[in-house]
């Protein structure tokens, strides 16, 4: 009996040494475009499915965080099997760009089609979707009147009533970045140190547990991107939340625009391809699909954004150029965590 | 008998060649965490020590201490129960008690995290008898923390202790009790020393498991070094922090290590007769077996059988919108397989050090078994950053597949293996191969008739934990795995992370699906071994 096990466990230990010399074999075809997306798979992959189906080039995904992904393609170097990168935050696509892990473009039809303010100056990336920083309420515990600024966030009123991203948001380090250049530095450790006092524990990890927490009257006020909102609303229609854009008044601030963004990586094989994915990116029907995924606002000027959302053309935008996020942001994160917010 | 002392010793130089390579492939990323930390500027550890350090060290020194405590008391109590008493469905209790083992730490926080939290199904009924102005205490606490890692790590200690008590020789007790020893002194004087080992090694599984875990606590919000470093590696381009806070990790999984060691010295017991008899089962009354009853419904249901069900019920509304297709299949096979690879390798290249470390424990023998539990204090996603880093370095054609994320669970996971491992080579008196051998068998016909079969189960026990605790780990898996290779654990974090919760859930309900029948054989070998004392 007992040897019979131990053959069983021979056969065994064989099956995996195969499987070992198997799996050394690498996964990718060689005719297969990799993309490499900070953005959720399920914001991307119908973008990509399509691309797929329409060019009949093969797309891999890997999804990822944002950051995590710059790291993992500076660690790989020259041997990173990924051709594009997609993610969600200008700042992480400039600093890519800066480390030379993307390649400046030469696309002219997408340099018509994508405004100026959201590529790169060498169009090492090219912006797709526009999504806003803004305060999501809960209409039983407050009128949009009682918030004009983000900065009024951090008025003792509002002790124990907000809730905020983490530290390692990508979306506060934007926003904060923006808010830095406009306001002063001094003037915003103050105001991190109010919105510290005033979310105490109700720091979060994601922006719809952020809305998940207002919708259930745990706090009043929250800072998210204005997709999640929405999303919200979507699974729970009578949610009694809203959407209020911030400093939006004459001589205020403007709302805090980051763009989700693609770039071809500097070492891609596949370089013929890549430059068509991006292409259908920022094509009309690429671009409506990509925005109205996430009810994002298309960059294209041409095409229009899903009519649930604020109008484009009535909002003020801050003036603090998108491809300066990449270098504001050291500064700013270190400003986040001298406060003590993590 | 001198002659028989060289044999061995030649014997075993090929094999300690072989503990030292292992060795040193363990230490690798624990070497370059160290080489990070200390490059580190220091006005990072200024700033570090001002802002995030105190806070982390008493963070995930009370959850490792409660979560400590909790799965004592409940990994003992349950323990006792199942051996010394009779009870209705007795058997099925003591298999269902192992249940928990398969649920992951991220899984089960979420699960609380949607019942205890505020407007929850559980404050709901709270609020029923306490009043529309009370509400539970937050999940998202060191508390709740707590009572979540307890709950998910508690069968470490039960199966250990379990097996420990089924192995008792009650002539010990016997022999007390002829002493007039009291009930209390015969239980601290002569049972709970002897349980100990079982104990501590219970512990320091449940320990190790705790200092790394990442999962539950992201999902809880509650700031350990392991979170913490997670928040550095993911939101920071300059991985140097990082590195300071693994070091700091690492030097407090150090000095646990050796208090664990310390306090296994002193407690190695041999069977020294054959004489050998366990327990008689008490039966008890109607009210005590309500309370029995009680007890493990309460505790089975809350560690295992109402997240499950919760699990099914999201998942029958995720097929519902079609979720689970082709593709889905072909992530859980990438997990099998994996996972599967992950522990025979480990179980391998485990053998040797602690053969070793338990027969001639000689001190490179032992340097090269602590060597080993390097990998578990090494935080997932650091020792992922450190093997992509060294894999680019020494072993290019590695890169990319997914011979690095099986590399990585091995140094990860190897050390819950050894937990199972060590006593398997220490419960074999070395008598018993001398004997072997003085009677004519050759090394290998000894290691096959007489050692092999006696350490099976500790083997087996080793591969089963292993598997498992591959199956659902994330951060490694996440920063090594091939493009278009995902597993269960990546899809459940993708999904759960962006708050598609009941399409995480098939994946999640696969995980626990896949584990049972790697539990079932863990626990139905220890049965066998039961039925037939």
């Amino acid at each position: 009996m007992n040897q019979y096990r131990f053959h069983n466990l021979a056969t065994m230990l064989a099956f995996c040494a195969c499987l070992v010399v198997g799996a050394a074999v690498p996964a990718a075809e060689p005719d297969t475009l990799v993309v490499y997306s900070g953005r959720a798979e399920r914001l991307i992959k119908p973008v990509l499915d399509a691309f797929q189906a329409s060019s009949g080039i093969r797309v891999e995904l890997l999804s990822s965080g944002t950051t995590e992904l710059v790291n993992r393609l500076r660690a790989e170097g020259s041997r990173t099997p990924a051709d594009v990168f997609i993610t969600n935050d200008a700042g992480s696509l400039e600093r890519a760009r800066e480390l030379k892990l993307l390649q400046p473009g030469n696309l002219s039809d997408v340099d018509r089609a994508i405004p100026a303010p959201y590529r790169a100056a060498d169009n090492s990336w090219i912006g797709l979707s526009g999504r806003l920083w803004v305060i999501v309420y809960n209409k039983n515990l407050a009128k949009p009147s009682d918030v004009a600024s983000l900065l009024d966030l951090a008025e003792p009123k509002w002790k124990d009533k907000i809730a905020i991203p983490n530290a390692g948001s990508e979306y506060l380090q934007a926003g904060v970045s923006v808010m830095k250049v406009v306001h002063g530095e001094a003037r915003i450790k103050q105001f991190l140190q109010g919105l510290k006092t005033n979310a105490g524990a109700q720091i979060y990890g994601k922006s719809s547990q952020i809305v998940e927490a207002v919708a259930k009257g745990q706090v009043v006020l929250g800072i998210v991107n204005h997709y999640y909102i929405y999303r919200h609303l979507g699974t729970t229609p009578d949610a009694p939340i809203a959407l209020l854009v911030p400093d939006q008044q004459e001589g205020k601030m403007g709302a805090i625009l980051n763009v989700a963004g693609v770039g071809i990586t500097a070492q891609t094989r596949h370089l013929d391809a890549a430059k068509r994915l991006v292409a259908f990116l920022a094509s009309e029907a690429g671009q409506k699909q990509f925005a109205d995924l996430n009810k994002e606002y298309p960059l294209r000027p041409d095409v229009t954004a899903d009519p649930a959302l604020p109008d484009r053309e009535q909002l003020r935008i801050a003036a603090v150029p998108l491809t300066r996020l990449s270098e504001l942001r050291e500064p700013a994160m270190a400003l986040i965590e001298s406060v003590g917010l993590r | 008998m001198s002659a028989l002392t060289a044999v061995r010793h030649t014997a075993g130089s090929p094999l300690s060649v072989l503990a030292l390579t292992v060795a040193a492939l363990l230490l690798a990323p624990l070497l370059y965490v160290v080489t990070l930390a200390l490059s580190v500027d220091p006005a990072v550890w200024q700033r570090l020590w001002a802002t995030r350090i105190p806070e982390l060290l008493t963070n995930t020194a009370w959850l490792a201490a409660g979560t400590a405590l909790g799965t004592c008391l409940l990994g003992l109590s349950l323990a006792w129960i199942v051996v010394r008493y009779e009870f209705p469905g007795r058997q099925i209790w003591e298999w269902a008690l192992v249940l928990p083992l398969a649920m992951p730490t991220y899984v089960l926080a979420y699960v609380y995290a949607h019942l205890a939290s505020l407007g929850g199904p559980l404050d709901d009924l709270w609020q029923h008898f306490a009043g529309p102005q009370s509400h539970l205490p937050s999940p998202q606490s060191l508390g709740g923390t707590t009572l979540v890692m307890t709950l998910a790590t508690f069968p470490f200690v039960y199966l250990l202790t379990r097996v420990a008590l089924l192995n008792y020789n009650v002539s010990f007790d016997e022999v007390a009790r002829s002493c007039n020893a009291s009930r209390l002194r015969r239980l601290f004087g002569v049972t709970l020393p002897l349980l100990r080992p079982a104990i501590v090694a219970g512990l320091s599984l449940v320990i190790l498991y705790v200092v790394s875990d990442f999962g539950a606590v992201s999902l809880l919000r509650f700031q350990t070094l392991t979170y913490a470093v997670y928040q550095q590696m993911t939101g920071r381009y300059d991985t140097t922090a990082a590195g300071a806070l693994s070091l700091l990790l690492v030097i407090f999984a150090l000095l646990f290590f050796a208090a664990e060691r310390w306090f296994r010295q002193r407690s190695r017991f041999y069977q020294s007769s054959g004489r050998f008899r366990t327990w008689d089962r008490c039966r008890c009354g109607t009210g005590g077996t309500t309370l029995i009853l009680l007890y493990l419904g309460l505790v089975l249901g809350a560690a295992f059988l109402v997240p499950a069900g919760l699990l099914v019920e999201w998942s029958l509304s995720a097929i519902a919108q079609h979720a689970v297709d082709q593709r889905f299949w072909g992530f859980a096979g990438n997990s099998m397989m994996l996972s599967g690879l992950a522990a025979t390798v480990a179980v391998l290249l485990g053998t040797p050090l602690a053969s070793l470390a338990s027969r001639k424990p000689s001190r490179v023998n032992l340097f090269c078994l602590q060597a080993a539990y390097a990998g578990y204090v090494v935080p997932g996603p650091v020792g992922a950053l450190a093997l992509l880093v060294l894999c680019l370095h020494f072993a290019p054609w590695w890169y990319g597949t997914a011979v690095v994320v099986v590399l990585a669970y091995v140094i990860h996971f190897l050390p819950a293996g050894l937990q199972s491992l060590e006593p398997a080579f220490q419960q074999i008196n070395p008598n018993i191969e001398e004997a072997a051998r003085s009677l004519g068998l050759n090394a290998w016909q000894a290691l096959r008739r007489v050692t092999l079969p006696l350490i099976k189960n500790g083997f087996l026990a080793a591969w089963v934990l292993m598997f498992l605790q591959s199956m659902k780990e994330l951060p490694a898996t996440l920063l090594l795995r091939p493009v278009g290779f995902d597993t269960l654990a990546v899809r459940v974090w993708l999904e759960a992370s962006e708050e598609y919760y009941q399409l995480a859930a098939p994946a999640a309900l696969l995980i626990v699906l896949l584990a049972l029948p790697a539990l079932w054989l863990l626990v139905a070998r220890d049965w066998r071994a039961s039925m037939r004392t």
